[in-house]
């Protein structure tokens, strides 16, 4: 059987299929781009951040009172940790990875303040740093107990001779040259070496486009409100919080406890929005693949009914059930195209219109074969149940009046 | 008449459940969407201090880095925080009606009974204008007054959930705390203020909860407070002391005003160059004069308070609602066609075209409405699924009568809008013309 017959019966009644084929286009748009947001998110939020976050807890204590001694606080409240069965080590630093607030340093490689310097979030932490976080150096060395001291708020200590450099600041400052045993400025203007390089670590804003930025110096950093970092082993964190934000609330009453989460709660949290988006996103194409669907099952259901006399004619005259269905699914596939090509034209707008007005990234033009596709496979779904039923109407129909 | 129509409707509606099932269905769901989207982005780019938003500004001063401007993406743009030291001659200057210098700080509230647990709470660390300026409101007391202020007085004023929790919600007015060795005193405790967007600190969060308690901005000195917000620096400065930090050029401190009226706007601009002109003499400001006052909205703006996400969201949304449109004016097409015979007898009875046409738009309202109450539920769930997706506070984004105003208004208007063509279509029936077959 050929076009003919269907397209006279679709041009006898144009409205209906318009409508369709328009529906088909504007959701086509909706899709494509809402589902190259959510992969874009998902990708996001899936980023190796190079830190074993699954078993990092991250503990936030702050002294009070005249007589609080930070540093001796600070000791026995690692050592307390490191003592407590399952813990795999346990670190200070000044900041947190993944958490959000941090403080951040421009680096330059010639000492020349009118060169625009790298910027990079900036630790400090010491020997037990890279192993608490689970982050791993892919060369060089870390640093030697020696190198770490304690440094208190205000005490403007002078830059280190060594510090570790993660790799994308190593290629943001370096390029293709080597950076390892480098020499690298501060804002000062005063140098430290770099003697290791860290493959992979993200640093603290997970919004920021030098999230893989970080450079860490030797230290122990005494603030008002000091940051534990504690790794422990694989399936022990969720039993052992409870455990460390007890013990080390009795341990000493001049110092409050202020909070024990997990560093994915906190790497969550950064994420929400993304998240957010990716979910309220998906909500929405289900939503819409769906109303869709329905609205093409209750057409063409509708559809049969009305044209159960032409079936029965067609079936009279020699037509197998197998023309009828294909009849069915022949014409809502030309209607589905015509809406997909539309749909193309309208997609690239709102595209065009989400990458011009706020910034999003460009469509990746091969989600447009993939959405029409999806297109495709869904509307042949939902039509060919009412078509089967067209099917299975009897030539002799045809013969009856009405 | 409109009576026998909507008996009419609904009877019809009965007639084909599954049909209209479907066009109450695609029109809830595109209301939910898009009344969920956009009463987040009503909420985002709300005013929120409509009474005195013209009146209030934030100031900036470009005390920058000569070589390079603050922000590289907005290269005319000056910090949009200021140094203590600026912050606290600008105070002293008092050029405008009211002036408020803030910064947010946290303090360890020491316990009064042995079995108290010590506990951190947040505050906000401002000048005593801030209350006036800001309409707070308050439920004991009030808050304190300029000679505090010059006094460096150790005085608080709590948040009410703060208060509900050091005093059971009592009238604290009078009792004392005791915060980095030293007594302070309650004098005032304020009721529930949640201005959204927290316009007085965009900085640190557009959408967070208002801070704990308030102490004065001159206590920062004595006590050596340091702020838990952000701060950007730029010159590489010896800092070995707290006093040497205050006189740092470090850009920590928000500065607001608030005039007499927007017209006092470019004097008090004058009278901020005309300081950054003094200072300049002293080897500071050695970025060209750059200084602007923003009033509130500008403010929200500049700081993209209304995120770009929300944008997207309602944009989106609103191509959804035009697939539920696009749906129902296929579907009712579809029913009326199944309708001709109804009509052509209703049009040989003496109906004329004009009652045909009414009572199809009054069947079409009748299912806008029911689409419109459904989706109204529908944006309620979506907005308790979007307060626990970003965590916000409770109460952020609630459904408010304008909002449910909009959606019942949207449902109905745009389903007459789809039910126009398709009503015009059955009244072309002629009567009497689908009778002769049957």
């Amino acid at each position: 059987m050929g076009f003919r017959p269907m397209l006279s019966s679709l041009m006898r009644n144009k409205t209906g299929p318009i409508l369709v084929a328009l529906q088909i286009a504007v959701t086509l748009a909706i899709v494509i781009n809402s589902l190259f947001i959510v992969i874009q998110r998902v990708e996001k939020i899936n980023r190796d951040s190079g830190i074993d976050v699954n078993n990092v807890i991250v503990t936030y204590v702050r002294g009070f009172g005249d007589d609080f001694d930070v540093a001796s606080s600070i000791t026995n409240d690692i050592d307390l940790i490191r003592s407590i069965p399952g813990v795999v080590t346990a670190a200070v630093s000044n900041q947190v990875p993944l958490s959000g607030s941090g403080s951040g340093n421009g680096l330059r490689i010639v000492p020349d303040e009118t060169v625009e310097a790298v910027s990079t979030a900036r630790y400090r932490w010491g020997v037990e740093g890279l192993d608490a976080l689970g982050v791993e150096l892919s060369r060089g060395r870390n640093f030697f107990a020696e190198e770490v001291n304690f440094v208190f708020p205000a005490s403007d200590p002078p830059a280190p001779a060594s510090i570790l450099i993660t790799q994308a600041l190593a290629d943001d400052l370096f390029g293709d040259e080597d950076a390892l045993g480098k020499t690298v400025y501060w804002g000062s203007m005063e140098p430290s070496t770099i003697v290791g390089i860290i493959g992979v670590m993200h640093g603290s804003w997970v919004g920021w486009d030098k999230l893989g930025n970080s450079v860490i110096q030797p230290g122990t950093q005494a603030d008002t409100t000091n940051k534990y970092i504690i790794r422990v082993e694989p399936g022990m964190r969720d039993k052992l919080m409870p455990i460390i934000e007890q013990e080390l609330g009795e341990s000493n009453r001049r110092r409050v406890v202020k909070s024990v989460k997990s560093l994915e709660e906190l790497a969550a949290r950064s994420y929400r929005r993304d998240r957010g988006m990716a979910i309220i996103l998906s909500v929405v194409i289900t939503l819409l693949v769906g109303l869709t669907a329905l609205v093409i099952v209750g057409l063409s259901s509708f559809h049969v009914t009305q044209r159960t006399k032409q079936i029965g004619t067609r079936r009279a005259l020699g037509a197998k059930r197998i023309d009828i269905i294909r009849q069915f699914m022949l014409e809502n596939w030309l209607i589905t195209t015509a809406g997909a090509v539309l749909g193309v034209v309208l997609t690239v707008a709102v595209a065009y219109w989400m990458e011009t007005s706020f910034g999003l990234e460009r469509l990746d033009w091969r989600f447009l074969p993939a959405g029409i596709a999806i297109l495709w496979v869904l509307s042949s779904l939902a039509v060919f149940e009412p078509a089967r039923r067209a099917a299975s109407v009897p030539p002799a129909v045809a013969t009856r009046s009405v | 008449m409109f009576n026998y129509n909507v008996k009419l409707a609904l009877k019809s509606m009965r007639r084909n459940p599954i049909m209209t099932a479907l066009m109450v269905a695609a029109i809830a769901v595109g209301i939910g969407i898009s009344i969920t989207t956009l009463t987040v982005y009503y909420m985002m780019n709300g005013n929120p201090i409509p009474e005195k938003s013209d009146v209030l500004f934030a100031v900036t001063m470009d005390s920058w880095n000569p070589l390079r401007p603050f922000d590289q993406d907005n290269p005319e743009r000056a910090p949009h925080q200021v140094t203590y030291h600026d912050a606290e001659r600008l105070i002293a200057i008092a050029a405008g009606k009211r002036q408020a210098a803030m910064f947010e700080s946290s303090l360890i509230i020491e316990p009064v009974n042995q079995d108290d647990l010590p506990f951190e709470a947040g505050a906000r660390v401002t000048t005593g204008d801030f209350f006036s300026m800001f309409n707070v409101p308050f439920i004991y007391g009030s808050g304190w007054d300029r000679s505090a202020d010059a006094g460096a007085e150790p005085v608080v004023v709590l948040s009410k959930q703060l208060n509900e929790r050091l005093f059971g919600g009592e009238d604290s007015v009078g009792k004392r705390l005791i915060m980095q060795n030293t007594q302070f005193q309650v004098i005032g405790v304020i009721d529930t203020w949640e201005p959204t967007p927290r316009f007085y600190d965009p900085i640190n969060g557009a959408f967070q909860e208002i801070n704990e308690m308030f102490i004065p901005y001159s206590l920062t000195r004595s006590l050596e407070l340091i702020s838990a917000g952000s701060d950007w620096g730029w010159k590489s400065e010896e800092i070995t002391s707290f006093e040497q930090w205050l006189n740092s050029e470090s850009a920590w401190i928000q500065y607001m005003v608030e005039l007499e009226s927007p017209r006092d706007r470019d004097a008090y601009l004058a009278h901020i160059d005309a300081y950054v002109s003094e200072q300049k003499r002293l080897g500071r400001f050695e970025r060209p004069l750059n200084n602007y006052v923003y009033d509130v909205m500008e403010w929200m703006e500049y700081h993209e308070v209304v995120a770009n996400d929300s944008k997207v969201l309602v944009g989106l949304s609103f191509l959804f609602l035009m697939v539920c449109l696009l749906s129902t004016i296929a579907l009712l097409l579809t029913k009326f066609v199944g309708k001709q015979g109804e009509t052509s007898l209703r049009r040989a009875l003496g109906a004329s075209r004009k009652i045909i046409f009414k009572q199809q738009i009054v069947e079409v309202a009748v299912i806008g409405f029911s689409g419109g109450l459904v989706g109204l539920l529908l944006a309620g769930l979506g907005l308790q699924g979007i307060q626990y997706l970003y965590d916000s506070p409770d109460g952020l984004v609630t459904l408010d009568w304008v909002m449910m105003l909009t959606a019942i208004g949207i449902a109905i208007t745009s389903s007459m809008i789809a039910g126009l063509y398709p009503a015009w279509r059955v009244c072309k029936i002629p009567p009497a013309a689908q009778l002769k077959t049957q």
